[in-house]
């Protein structure tokens, strides 16, 4: 059977600082890992800043080169090198980043980067058919071609902006989304719709997604399988539910119990205990 | 009942510019009102765009154009007479600022002057506000610097040598080393993971018990406020919308907004499905009319489109700014 994607004991190691005082750092250690076929899923990454995620993701994408260690999509290498076998891949697996203010030039209409993607990987030239292309894909997300055009992205809200940066991924009919902390650039009113929609590519459009985060919760609500990484390794993984319900390692159980949800209240509550008199207050 | 060391009386900051004779305001911070009052940690909740940091500038009079401060008071407990700070002379602002009133900053990397080791960027900040001969204030840094689990090796540390959360705690250190007795923070977790985020928060609480100072906290981060505030405020579109007892106002959250926000977190352990808030963010250079919450609000009346709810008093401590909340307008 081959697998969607498949990373094969993947390790990325970077050099910091001069020949002689530098120091290696084993950004990513030996990660494999599968995504089938024939099921499409959302795959979470979690962990702490610094644990490995991106540049995992980044290799995924094809845009770094794995240090030791094989990426397959659909039967194939990733492709890195520019050509025909890289624009291929790059229709069927896209990215989605954090923050959408950064996303879009701020000095181009936003339209644009739809047509772009529909002109480069969708097949879709110009005029009416490239216009059916990308209403259709920012109808999957809720927002209208009309809405969109001519607009820059100032006008729009964080949250209009996210869904127009999954719309673009869509044009392309991709196979395989990577989403880079999608959700952590957008308020908590809005989150949910974001993080629902992800729920509906996979179960409508049949695309499996990566999800990158730190946010627990959301990955709890939304994943079916995830991984959890520290320092480039990684500590647990499995089903998504049953891992984030009874961690089995000391890291991901830590992670789990850091968490401050609504029932956290008065975790850090003042102590009480001493009739404290505010005026005789020790001031310097 | 404790006493107000903050008080805030219908402050209103605009965003005011003007280009080649257009004229754009944005109402970042609308008319609010409520106080600090002494030992207690208040919280500042709402989302991005809805005037919290705006609203914490003015309180700490860094107002620079294009924000103006258009009306309204941020009086200060120990500032009698002075209505707000920014409007206060520079000698009465360089009396209290840092020894009285000290800010805690959202990044940590651009607080910190890259340039200058930690123990040069202590002296920048706080050697003017305390006395004594310079291996003194070294020993007061230092045994500062222990409240925060921080060691001497720090000192001599750039800030890109120290990890996001020893930086943090560096900027909490020099926030409090003053004793002051009103610390504002802005979002000073938010960039840390869950871990460290947890450690940092548990400081902040065990610093401001040790002080006995007040501190403003905001975030948007409602999680954050349930485990450390002790009240709570919800500002949506550069009102405040909400206010009580922080665990009251988790529990029984009366304004449409706050209801809706709470049911929209999802939790671990339950699988139910959570909706987003339906329509975007407020429009602040061209806000609704009347409520501004109303244009997404599932229980919005007629009168809500025309009049803007005051925020009443609604039960024990609790204010609410709804029509649809006791008698109406």
């Amino acid at each position: 059977m081959t697998a969607l994607l498949r990373l094969d004991n993947v390790s990325q190691t970077f050099n910091r600082g001069g020949l002689l005082s530098g120091q290696r750092i084993d950004a990513v250690k030996n990660v494999s890992f599968a995504l089938a076929e024939d099921r499409s899923e959302i795959f979470a990454l979690i962990g702490e800043s610094g644990a490995g995620k991106t540049t995992l993701s980044r290799m995924v994408l094809g845009m770094q080169r794995p240090s030791s260690g094989t990426l397959e999509f659909e039967g194939r290498a990733i492709p890195t090198a520019p050509g025909a076998a890289r624009r291929n891949f790059m229709a069927k697996v896209q990215p989605i980043f954090q923050n959408p203010f950064e996303a879009f030039n701020p000095l181009k209409k936003i339209d644009r980067f739809l047509f772009l993607t529909a002109q480069r990987f969708g097949g879709a030239a110009r005029g009416a058919a490239a216009d059916l292309a990308v209403d259709a894909a920012l109808e999957r997300v809720g927002l209208l071609l009309a809405e969109i055009r001519g607009r820059f992205p100032h006008e729009l809200s964080g949250g209009q902006l996210q869904r127009v940066a999954i719309a673009r991924a869509l044009v392309s009919k991709p196979h395989l989304i990577v989403a880079d902390e999608p959700v952590s650039m957008v308020d908590a009113s809005l989150r949910m719709s974001i993080v629902n929609l992800f729920a509906r590519l996979r179960d409508e459009m049949r695309i499996s997604i990566i999800y990158i985060t730190h946010d627990l919760a959301t990955a709890y609500t939304i994943s079916d399988r995830l991984l959890i990484m520290q320092n480039g390794a990684v500590v647990e993984a499995g089903d998504a539910r049953a891992v984030l319900s009874a961690p089995k390692h000391p890291y991901s159980r830590a992670l789990r119990d850091a968490v401050l949800t609504l029932d956290s209240i008065g975790l850090f509550a003042a102590k009480r205990t001493s009739n404290r008199v505010t005026e005789d207050r020790d001031v310097k | 009942m404790n006493t107000a060391v903050l008080q805030v009386e219908d402050l209103r900051a605009y965003f005011r510019t003007r280009y080649f004779g257009v004229k754009r305001e944005v109402r970042a911070v609308d008319g609010v009102t409520f106080e600090v009052r002494a030992d207690e940690i208040y919280g500042l909740a709402g989302e991005s765009s809805s005037g919290k940091t705006t609203l914490v500038k003015a309180i700490a009079g860094l107002v620079k154009p294009p924000l103006q401060l258009v009306d309204g008071a941020a009086r200060f407990s120990f500032l009698p007479g002075v209505r707000t700070l920014a409007t206060a002379s520079p000698d009465v602002v360089r009396a209290v600022r840092w020894s009285r009133l000290s800010y805690i900053m959202q990044g940590s990397m651009s607080v910190l002057n890259p340039l200058r080791r930690i123990r040069s960027t202590f002296d920048d900040f706080a050697r003017d506000h305390i006395a004594g001969s310079a291996a003194e204030f070294e020993r007061a840094v230092l045994s500062h610097l222990g409240k925060v689990r921080l060691d001497s090796s720090v000192l001599d540390a750039y800030p890109h040598e120290l990890s996001g959360g020893m930086r943090q705690r560096v900027t909490i250190a020099l926030a409090t080393i003053c004793n002051p007795q009103f610390v504002i923070a802005d979002e000073p977790t938010t960039a840390l993971d869950v871990i460290v985020q947890r450690e940092v928060l548990g400081m902040i609480r065990q610093l401001q018990q040790e002080i006995g100072s007040s501190v403003l906290f905001v975030t948007h981060d409602l999680g954050v406020h349930a485990a450390l505030t002790d009240r709570l405020g919800i500002m949506y579109g550069g009102r405040l919308v909400e206010e009580a007892p922080t665990a009251q106002l988790l529990r029984e959250p009366r304004h449409p907004y706050t209801r809706h926000l709470i049911a929209s977190l999802p939790r671990i352990g339950t699988q139910e499905r959570r909706d987003g808030l339906p329509g975007g963010p407020p429009n602040l250079a061209d806000p609704a009319t009347g409520c501004r919450f109303h244009p997404r609000c599932p229980i919005a009346m007629d009168v809500c489109r025309t009049v803007a709810p005051d925020l009443r008093p609604s039960g024990d401590d609790h204010r609410v700014a709804c029509h649809a909340e006791g008698a109406g307008p």
